[in-house]
Parts: C-alpha cells; sequence; structure tokens
C-alpha cells in the first residue's frame, strides 16, 4: 500500500524524525521515497529572487545553486538514501504547502511524510494563513504523517496501531487507512473514541451511558472485515490528552485520526485542533486522513 | 516712433501673435492621435468634452482644485499675477482710447487707481515668482536663464507702463519703451512657453478628456481635481 | 555596434534566449554588457519623431518650471525632498534633453534615464494631477521606458518579463497545459467542501469569461479556487478559457509595446472564441490597466474599449453583494480597524474609487473602516508600482519608496489592511518584512469567502454532524 513516499523536508534537524521514518518504510516496504525540498519561497513579485527556507535570506536559484541544495541534501540523508532501493530528489521553488501538494499530486504518492516545526511564522507564512501542516493535511488526496520530534520516530515497524475516531466522514477514510495497515503489516489495533468531557458538567451516569452508545456506535460503524487484532475503547475526556494516552499505553507507534478542519486561521484553529495537539505531543508519528481517495 | 509702433508693427503683432495662437492650436489639435495618446477623442466625444471642461475650470477656479489648496499662498500670488496680466492692459482706459480711435467702439474702462494697483500686482508677484525660482531647491533645479527672461518679458510692459505713468524720466521714451516691450510680449506668445496663454486650455481639455473617456468618466466617476 | 548576448535591443523571442537570459544570476554578465550597449541615435530620433505628437511636445514644451509636481510625487517626499526626485525635472533631463539632442545620446545618458524610468518613477501618474498645465509625466516616463526598451536599456528581470510574455504569453513559465491542470486540481481539492464546485474551462456563451494573473496558478492557485468558490456561490454562469486567460503585462512595466499588443490580442481572441456576455479580471491592478484600460488602444479598437465589458474583480464583487447574489453573514463582518489600499491603475486610471468602498461596507461593521490620507485618486502608489517591486537592483530604492505607504497606514492605526491589487498587497508584504509594523494584509476574495453566509443546498453534507 506504500508503493511512493513523499517525504517534505527542508533538510533541517526538524524534518530529520520525519526523514527516519520515510526511509525506514522505504526499506521495508520496498517503497519509492520522493524527497521534496522547496528551495525557497518567491515574495519579490516576479524577480528571480527568492527567500531561501531555512535561512530566510534571499537568493537567487540558478544551476548553482541548486546543484549545491541537491549536495547539501544528498549529504544529510546519504546512509539513507543508500539504504532504500529507489529514492528521488524533487528540487522546487514556491509556497511550501502548495509545492507538496503539487508534488504528491504530480507524483501519485501514496503517503507524504513531514516534520512539524512548532509553528514559528518562517518567511513564507507571512500573509498567507494556516501553517504548512495544516494546509497539506486540509488539502491532501492521501494520508499525511507527521512526525514531530527525532524520539518520536523510534521506528522498529508497526506494531500497534491507535486509531482515534471522531465518527465524521473523514474517520470513515481514516478507518479504511487505519484497518488496511493493521492488516498488511500484522499490528495490533485500537480504535478509540474520546468522549469529549471538557468543559461540560456530567453526571457519572450519563458518562456511562455515554460511553456505551460509543462503543456501540464504533462496532456498528467500523466493520472489521474478520480483522481480529482490534479492540475497542472508549475514553472520557479532554480528546488529545486521552489518545496521546492511550498510545502511550499501547506503545503504540502510530496513531491514525481523522483531519476535518476547514478553519486556517492559525489562531483559531491551533486551538481547536485536536490533532495538532496530539502531534505536538505524541511519542510516535501521527498520520492523519482527511480524503478516501488514497486508503 | 510712436505712430510706427502703434501702426505698422502694432498690426504686424497682432497678425504674428494671434495668427501664431490659432496656428499653435490648430497643430496641437491635429497633432493628437487617438492611438499614441490612448484616448477614443472622438467615439466618446462627449465624455471628453465633459471631463475636458471639469479639468479646466477646476484649474481657472482659484482653490478649486486639491493643488490650489495645497499651496494658498502661492496660489494667490499666482493668481493676482495672471490676473493682473490678463485684466489690466484689455481694461486700461489709455489702451481703449486707442481701440476707440482705430474701430470706433471700445471696452468699458477701469478707474485709473485700481488698473495702477493691478499693475503693481503684477510687478510684485512677478518679483515673488522670480524670487521662489531662487528660494526653492524644487523650483531652482527646474530653473533656466529662460524662465527669468519670459518673467521679464512679461513684467516689462507693466514696469515701463508703471514709469510712464508716473512720469519718470522722458515720458515719451518710456511710452515707446512700454509699447515695445508689449509688443515683445505679444510676438512671443506663440513662440515661446508664454504659448500657454492657449496651449494651457489645450492641454488641460486633453487630459480631462482623458480622465473623461478613459480614466474613469465612461464608468460614471468623476475625477476629483 | 557591439551588443551584448544577453543585453541587446532584440526582446527576448525564443524560450532558449529566455533560459540563457535567466541563468545569468542576478543579471551580473547582463548588466556588464549594458555598459557596452551602443545607442543607436538615428533609430532613436526617428522613432521619437515617429511617435512623439502634439501632446507629448506640448507638455515638455510648457513645462513652466513651478515646481508644484514636487509635492505630489511620493518619492519625492521619502528620498529627503531632493530637488533630484522633482517629477518635471526628473522627465525634463531625461526625455526633455534626449528630444533636445535628437536622440544624440550616449550609454551613460541611457544608463541615468533607465534608473530614473524605473527607479524614480513607478508611473502612478498623480503628478499628472496635481500640474496646472495637466502634464502627465507618469505617461511620459511610460514613453520614455518604451524607447529605452527598444534600445535595449531596461533592466534585468524585465527584459525577462517581457520574454516570458513572448514565450509563454504569460508573466511566468505556465502553459496552457500547466494552467488547465491547475483548474482541475483546484475544483478537485475543493469540490468536498464546495459540492458541485467547477472550474469550467472553455464553456462558450457563458455570461462571464474569468481571467488571471500567472502567479497564482503557478504559486497560490489557491486565488483561481477562491475566485472560483464564490462565482459557484453567487450563482454563476462562468468560464476560464483555456488560453488567453493570463491577464497581466510586464511587458507593459518594460515598455515592449509589441509585447503588449500580443498580449491583450492574446486575451481578446479568447473573448472572441468563447463569446461570454462580459469578462472580469482577477484582483489586480495593473492587469486591469493592461487588458482593460489601456488595451483597447494597442489591440487598435477606436472605441478605446475591449471587445466585451471588462470588469474588474472589485466591480463584480461589488455587484454580487448589491444584488445579494452573494451574502454575508452580519456576524463575521471584519470588527477591528480596516484600512484600504487604492490601485493606482484602476483608481486613478479608472475612477473605480466608489465600488471598493461599497464593497466594505457590506464586510467591515460599521465604523471600522479608516481611510488612508489622502485616499482615492489622491493616493499614493504602494511603493512597488509600475514594475518597482521586482527589480533587484533597484531594491534599495524600492524599499525606501516603501516608506510613504508605511507612514499612511499607520497613520490610520490599522492592523489590517485590504489591497485588491497584487503589486499593492506585494509592497505591503515587503513592507512588513522590511519595516516591521505589525500589519497584516489580505485580498478580497478570501475575507468575503470566510464571512459568507452560504445558502443551505451549497453546504456539504454530513458535516460535523457529531463531535
Amino acid at each position: 500500500m506504500f508503493k511512493k513516499i513523499l517525504l517534505a523536508t527542508s533538510g533541517a534537524p526538524s524534518t530529520f524524525g520525519a526523514a527516519r521514518v520515510a526511509f525506514d518504510m522505504g526499506k521495508r516496504y520496498g517503497a519509492e521515497v520522493l524527497v521534496l525540498n522547496v528551495m525557497g519561497v518567491p515574495t519579490k513579485a516576479y524577480s528571480q529572487v527568492v527567500n531561501d527556507v531555512r535561512t530566510g535570506e534571499e537568493v537567487e536559484v540558478d544551476e548553482e545553486y541548486r546543484a549545491w541544495v541537491e549536495e547539501e541534501l544528498k549529504n544529510t540523508f546519504e546512509k539513507q538514501i543508500e539504504s532504500v532501493e529507489y529514492s528521488r530528489i524533487i528540487l522546487t521553488t514556491g509556497l511550501p504547502h502548495r509545492e507538496i501538494l503539487r508534488a504528491a499530486r504530480e507524483n501519485d504518492a501514496d503517503l507524504i511524510v513531514m516534520g512539524a516545526s512548532s509553528g514559528d511564522s518562517s518567511v513564507y507564512r507571512k500573509g498567507y494563513p494556516g501553517s504548512t501542516l495544516q494546509r497539506v493535511a486540509k488539502a491532501a488526496r492521501c494520508p499525511v504523517m507527521t512526525v514531530h520530534r527525532e524520539t518520536a520516530s523510534y521506528w522498529g515497524g508497526f506494531g500497534n496501531i491507535v486509531f482515534a475516531t471522531d465518527f465524521s466522514k473523514q474517520a470513515e477514510s481514516a478507518f479504511k487507512f487505519a484497518l488496511a495497515t493493521a492488516r498488511e503489516l500484522d499490528t495490533d489495533l485500537t480504535i478509540l473514541h474520546a468522549l469529549d468531557i471538557s468543559g461540560k458538567v456530567l453526571d457519572q451516569n450519563e458518562i456511562e451511558d455515554r460511553i456505551i452508545a460509543a462503543r456501540e456506535r464504533i462496532r456498528t460503524a467500523y466493520d472489521l472485515d474478520g480483522f481480529k487484532n482490534c479492540d475497542v475503547e472508549v475514553w472520557e475526556g479532554v480528546p488529545y490528552v486521552e489518545i496521546v494516552k492511550m498510545a502511550r499505553e499501547r506503545s503504540a507507534d502510530l496513531i491514525v485520526m481523522a483531519h476535518h478542519s476547514h478553519e486556517l486561521d492559525p489562531e483559531k484553529a491551533r486551538i481547536g485542533s485536536t490533532m495538532e495537539q496530539v502531534i505536538l505531543r505524541a511519542g510516535c508519528p501521527v498520520v492523519s486522513v482527511s480524503k478516501p481517495d488514497k486508503v | 516712433m510712436y505712430d510706427f509702433l502703434t501702426g505698422p508693427v502694432l498690426w504686424a503683432t497682432f497678425l504674428i501673435s494671434f495668427g501664431g495662437l490659432i496656428v499653435r492650436a490648430v497643430l496641437y489639435v491635429r497633432g493628437l492621435d487617438w492611438r499614441l495618446d490612448r484616448v477614443a477623442y472622438r467615439p466618446n466625444l462627449k465624455y471628453g468634452i465633459r471631463g475636458g471642461l471639469r479639468s479646466i475650470v477646476a484649474f481657472l477656479i482659484p482653490f478649486k482644485a486639491r493643488l490650489w489648496q495645497t499651496r494658498p499662498g502661492f496660489t494667490l500670488i499666482f493668481f493676482a499675477f495672471h490676473i493682473g496680466l490678463l485684466v489690466t492692459p484689455i481694461f486700461l482706459e489709455a489702451h481703449n482710447v486707442m481701440l476707440k480711435q482705430a474701430f470706433g467702439f471700445s471696452l468699458p474702462a477701469m478707474p485709473t487707481g485700481l488698473a495702477d494697483g493691478l499693475a503693481w500686482v503684477c510687478l510684485v508677484g512677478g518679483l515673488f515668482l522670480a524670487l521662489r525660482r531662487i528660494a526653492f531647491p524644487e523650483v531652482r533645479i527646474i530653473t533656466n536663464f529662460y524662465d527669468y527672461l519670459l518673467l521679464v518679458i512679461s513684467v516689462l510692459p507693466f514696469a515701463t507702463g508703471l514709469i510712464a505713468r508716473y512720469e519718470l524720466g522722458a515720458y515719451d521714451f518710456w511710452l515707446c519703451a512700454h509699447i515695445l516691450s508689449g509688443e515683445i510680449w505679444l510676438i512671443c506668445l506663440p513662440f515661446t512657453k508664454l504659448s500657454h496663454v492657449i496651449l494651457f486650455f489645450l492641454s488641460r481639455m486633453q487630459l480631462g478628456m482623458d480622465y473623461g473617456i478613459k480614466r474613469g468618466g465612461m464608468k460614471g466617476t468623476d475625477m476629483a481635481w | 555596434m557591439p551588443e551584448g548576448i544577453l543585453c541587446n535591443k532584440t526582446p527576448i523571442k525564443t524560450e532558449e534566449q529566455l533560459k540563457l537570459t535567466l541563468a545569468d544570476k542576478g543579471g551580473k554578465q547582463y548588466y556588464e554588457e549594458l555598459n557596452n550597449l551602443d545607442v543607436d541615435s538615428d533609430k532613436l530620433w526617428a522613432s521619437i519623431q515617429a511617435t512623439m505628437k502634439s501632446r507629448t511636445k506640448t507638455w515638455l514644451e510648457i513645462c513652466a518650471h513651478c515646481g508644484l509636481c514636487a509635492e505630489s510625487c511620493f518619492l519625492y517626499q521619502v528620498n529627503g525632498r531632493v530637488p533630484e526626485q522633482v517629477p518635471s525635472y526628473k522627465i525634463q533631463s531625461t526625455l526633455g534633453v534626449m528630444v533636445k539632442k535628437k536622440g544624440k545620446v550616449d550609454n551613460a545618458f541611457m544608463q541615468m534615464c533607465m534608473e530614473t524610468a524605473w527607479a524614480k518613477c513607478t508611473c502612478c501618474n498623480r503628478c499628472g494631477m496635481y500640474c496646472p498645465h495637466g502634464i502627465d509625466m507618469g505617461v511620459m516616463f511610460s514613453y520614455l521606458r518604451g524607447l529605452l526598451y527598444s534600445q535595449g536599456f531596461v533592466p534585468w528581470e524585465l527584459k525577462i518579463g517581457a520574454g516570458m510574455h513572448r514565450v509563454y504569453r504569460a508573466q511566468m513559465d505556465v502553459t496552457t497545459e500547466d494552467w488547465v491542470e491547475t483548474c482541475e486540481w483546484m475544483a478537485e481539492e475543493n469540490e468536498e467542501e464546495w459540492p458541485g464546485l467547477e472550474i469550467p474551462i472553455d464553456k462558450e456563451d457563458a455570461d462571464i469569461m474569468y481571467t488571471c494573473n500567472a502567479r497564482e496558478p503557478k504559486h497560490y492557485p489557491e486565488d483561481v479556487a477562491e475566485a472560483a468558490i464564490l462565482f459557484h456561490v453567487a450563482g454563476e454562469n462562468w468560464t476560464v478559457p483555456s488560453e488567453g486567460w493570463e491577464q497581466t503585462s510586464l511587458s507593459m512595466f518594460a515598455g515592449d509595446w509589441e509585447c503588449c499588443k500580443d498580449n491583450v490580442l492574446n486575451v481578446y481572441s479568447a473573448i472572441e472564441r468563447l463569446r461570454p456576455k462580459r469578462a472580469i479580471g482577477t484582483e489586480c491592478g495593473h492587469a486591469h490597466r493592461a487588458t482593460v484600460i489601456e488595451g483597447p488602444y494597442w489591440a487598435g479598437r477606436e472605441d478605446g474599449q475591449p471587445p466585451v465589458p471588462y470588469i474588474h474583480y472589485v466591480e463584480w464583487l461589488a455587484e454580487a453583494l448589491r444584488t445579494g447574489k452573494l451574502k454575508i453573514d452580519p456576524a463575521k463582518r471584519i470588527k477591528e480597524p480596516v484600512t484600504l489600499q487604492d490601485s493606482c491603475n484602476y483608481v486613478r486610471n479608472q475612477g473605480l474609487k466608489n465600488v471598493t468602498r461599497e464593497i466594505l461596507s457590506y464586510i467591515v461593521e460599521p465604523g471600522y473602516f479608516v481611510e488612508m490620507s489622502p485616499s482615492k485618486e489622491h493616493n499614493y502608489c504602494c511603493g512597488g508600482g509600475g514594475g518597482f517591486n521586482g527589480i533587484g537592483m533597484y531594491r534599495a530604492q524600492r524599499n525606501m519608496a516603501l516608506r510613504k505607504k508605511m507612514e499612511q497606514i499607520l497613520a490610520t492605526g490599522c492592523k489590517l489592511v485590504i489591497a485588491p491589487c497584487h503589486n499593492c498587497w506585494d509592497a505591503i508584504r515587503d513592507l512588513e518584512e522590511e519595516y516591521k509594523i505589525g500589519i497584516r494584509w489580505s485580498f478580497l476574495k478570501p475575507l468575503v469567502i470566510g464571512m459568507l453566509d452560504v445558502p443551505e443546498h451549497l453546504r456539504p453534507k454530513d458535516e460535523g454532524e457529531d463531535e
């Protein structure tokens, strides 16, 4: 199911975790790793000058610069590139989220893997609402895997997947992805619904009733199609906390969630987005799925 | 000398001056090119005329255009100078006497005191215009000898006229000098920047047509000059 | 007559030459060659004689040297009011001298003219409003640019820009396939959120044909998607042409009139092919000026009008809000002080000063809109107009030029600036990057989408039915 993995990297250490996961998957599943680097963000009208994504400095992209960037990337990921059978470096200029989406579409990628820097307002953010991650997660046709920290990328293959559902339409796609991954890679799967009781006063009986209802709903909504290594949990609390707790308890090495926030205003989206909170806190990669095409 | 200057020379002067100005105006209009100027004058003439007249009126009335409001002091001097320059010669009693002698009719003459006042306004105004050319760097940089010369040509008839009027020195000499300098001024009109007596209207009209046709007029918004 | 390999009198006509020029990083070799470029005085003089008619001649001649234009020029204001920045001086010392010398000028003079024409004037036409004689120096500078371009004296980026238009018929290397593909992509990307959304390509006899700026498909196709969403919600019968969709004209900034004509004919032929009732362009100032205001003249249309009514995006938006095709949810209106940047190219140059304010009356909570001072047709250039934004060699001058807009914005006390023009938008972004005054800026499309009252049948189904 993973034939082409698109690794979006700036080449900076914050993306090393993502690179480790991407290359490891490439090695294990014989996938092609496409290393995408958006060299610069055009900001000076129609001029040839771009802002380097890492330094923010103004550079002009020519063959020489291109060659230098390619060389840098090759050096940075030297061992990893050698470890996989197929890999390719794609260099481009533009706005990162847009170019990631473009490359994923052009190459028909099965999975996008990217790092998640903690959202500083880097050069390219100016004037565009939403972080690169939010924009990619929202629009990508394929699942998007985010590796926030290098420690979150500890990788020895998949053993345990936590799928967190909010019963949205997008969650159906996320479930399909989680199940297919679990089946194909022969892992355990935990289906979790976090009953959101933050900011609400509910008596214990009502909470318990709701938990029972949610369990029932999971059983009817998600057809396991004979898959056995699966259990269902419903925990109450603040969703992102419960999801992270569950992942820790099960020593999960992958969390799968649905992404369906249309809100791109960073101020509003950041507070509201469970997914982003999970990404920041989880000790393993997080896959977000928002479209049914590639699951 | 007086007869000669007020006779054939004056006729020739009028011919050259007014004829020349008419030629300038005709050449200007004929030289307009809808394609190069990028203004469709003819098909949108109504919009053009409206825009053109608005444009002229805005700059003809003191303090109407935004420009005139930004520099009230200059505006005052500038209008006083131009009004003096135009009104005095036309309504001066002495000039109208000549008109009457030649054609048998005359325009209403203004009181001598007013005429004197206006002449002084011209002189003082001219002086200020010269001084600002020296004083302000943004004017100094574009000023050349020619600008001073034109200023001198324009105020000379008033200076000589006043000298003659107050009978300082030889009256006949200053009278002739006055007539001569007036004729020089008239002859200069079509051949120098003084052609703006007519070209001001045409140039303003043109830009007004541009705005009236292409730059908003046909969209129903009037330029706020 | 020495002409360089890159810097010469021949426009870039082939992809090969374009790539060669692009590969010259920062125009280093280009500008070296410029130092040795000969002036073809005979050609220059012939060209002046053929194209300088009574309007421009008179303008040059009757300038009273009064200096009243000085204060009207924002570049004069921000550059310490040095007299060399007086518009009259700038044009007299360049075009004026060139004419006086009957084209017999040297390389150094032409280089001085080049700097003056592209780094000391943005062709904002503001001075023309303040000259008693109605002398529009912006128009003359545009004319001078044409003369300079024909002699090869043009900044590197603009030589390339005009070349792009000649080679790709777009200001960036966006081919017809790229464009069509981008439209499909954007429809696909947003169809879930906006059921039924499509970007109809080459639909004949539609009510609207939409054209845009090549930077949209190239770098932020969201803009194309946003236009589509708004047309979709408004229920418009619209289309984009597969060919002739690019409305901008860097060739206008460069003074490549031949190329300008080609650009605009390309758009008009799309109109003739698809027969829309009218055409609408994107939120771009110079694109509108090139295709709608000046374009008809380049195309030789005697009535000075495009083949069908061709309106700016703000005109359509105002109309859609006025007629209720688009409805704003009053709760989502802007509730913070907000100001508006009037684009010279369609406000001073086409009088569209009221429609933008009409739009604001729908999307801004009453009392929160603050006018810049001065505003409307008296507003100052954003600081990056006329090609200034993109010329690397004049970046320092451009950054200085941004100061006027900065002062104006600071004086409004607003943190949000609405800039319905690509060039202004860019300049204001750069302004923030350069001077960090803590402002945000936006086109109208994303703002309006964010506050739409979307009719029930256009909303996505089973959305967030459960938490």
